[in-house]
């Protein structure tokens, strides 16, 4: 329809809405009136009833993508729907997670003195200085016990008794094997 | 002659030459002859701000003033590690008394505790023997910090003949000992501190353009 309206409009919104629309009426639309104005991806469909089609939703090409599923660097699928960052992180922002106070390591409350070497110790852990002196100690029993063996698979079949310098065998130790050290008895090495 | 008078001692005549060299920084790095005053290595290292900062020399004070406690700058250089895993570190020992910062770093299992406890024990000896400090408990960590140190950039092979670009950080640890006790913690700020200073920032606003 070509029909010719003048008229004068007074203003400049006005005469831009004007404007769009009789671009519509050129078109072949009619302005929908009745939409509200922040739904527009509708103001430009064609007046009339709108159907409500069943149509398959599945289309070729997407399901194809489901079935892939993985991320390739080839295809071009799955980037509409993988999680990106939008904007870069501020340093700000940065800052804010990496101090706060669940990240900062926590203060420890359970450290005591060992009252045998005066070192520090956890509370529920065995004295590292003490542990290292008594590590030592059976590193040599067993270097003395491998001396006597003088090799693999010779372990006796009898108990073993450890004696210090200036120490006798006493009538509980008969016929248990006996490891000389030659060094004074340590305080924390009880003798039964 | 006054070579062979008594008043002159072929030590003390070369001591007073080198007078000007610190003898220790001479007999670390290359050889030195007694009686010239060049070595023969390479110059050390620039010596960093921090290093430089145990250097001042401040005027005697008077006798009405109270006494200036003593401030110990020491750090270490190129620790391969990483400076935001070190900052973790610095900033759980900032404020403690030496003695509590040694104990947290002996059990803390990253791999900074270990250096950051050299570092420190470093500095205690030097402040008792250099610095004039009487007990070596009566020190706390005023500040510590940590910098960014040289990068070295490294190939990381992956699968299909891609690679990456791997980055080696090393950091800086600084630290300054004062003697003294650690100063009282802050206490948190309340609700009605905060109410009370955005009411005193609304008060102190002018109006411009007023009478």
């Amino acid at each position: 329809m070509a029909a010719l309206l003048v008229f004068p409009s007074p203003l400049p919104p006005l005469r831009a809405l004007l404007r769009r629309c009789w671009g519509r009426l050129e078109r072949g639309l009619l302005p929908r009136w009745d939409l509200p104005r922040w739904d527009l991806s509708r103001w430009d469909l064609p007046w009339g009833p709108a159907l409500a089609v069943q149509a398959p939703v599945a289309l070729p090409e997407a399901a194809e993508g489901a079935g892939e599923g993985g991320e390739e660097p080839g295809s071009w699928e799955g980037v509409l729907w993988m999680a990106a960052p939008k904007k870069r992180r501020t340093i700000e922002v940065n800052r804010c997670r990496r101090r706060d106070p669940r990240k900062l390591i926590k203060v420890k409350r359970n450290i005591d003195v060992c009252p045998e070497c005066g070192h520090l110790k956890l509370k529920h852990v065995l004295c590292g200085y003490c542990y290292a002196k008594v590590k030592a100690e059976t590193r040599e029993i067993r270097r003395e016990i491998q001396k006597q063996e003088g090799g693999p698979f010779k372990a006796p079949t009898v108990e073993t008794v450890v004696l210090y310098d200036g120490e006798q065998p006493s009538e509980k130790d008969e016929g248990k094997r006996i490891i000389e050290r030659a060094r004074k008895r340590p305080s924390w090495f009880a003798q039964n | 002659s006054f070579l062979s008078s008594p008043h002159f001692s072929l030590a003390g005549w070369a001591r007073g030459l080198l007078g000007w060299a610190r003898p220790e920084r001479l007999l670390t790095s290359g050889r030195v002859f007694p009686l010239s005053c060049i070595h023969t290595s390479a110059p050390l290292e620039k010596l960093g701000k921090w290093e430089k900062k145990n250097r001042i020399v401040y005027p005697p004070q008077l006798p009405g003033e109270p006494r200036r406690p003593a401030e110990i700058y020491h750090c270490r250089r190129e620790i391969k590690y990483s400076k935001d895993k070190m900052w973790y570190l610095a900033k759980l020992i900032k404020g403690m008394s030496i003695d509590q910062a040694l104990a947290q770093l002996e059990f803390s299992d990253k791999k900074g505790a270990k250096v950051i406890k050299e570092v420190l024990l470093e500095a205690q000896e030097m402040a008792v023997r250099k610095h004039n400090v009487e007990f070596k408990s009566n020190l706390h960590i005023a500040e510590s910090l940590t910098g960014r140190g040289q990068y070295v950039k490294q190939i990381r092979y992956h699968g299909k003949g891609m690679f990456g670009i791997m980055r080696l950080s090393r950091c800086h640890y600084f630290v300054k000992l004062v003697e003294g006790p650690p100063p009282p913690p802050e206490p948190p700020k309340t609700g009605f501190d905060q109410a009370k200073e955005y009411v005193q920032e609304l008060r102190n606003r002018t109006i411009t353009h007023s009478l």
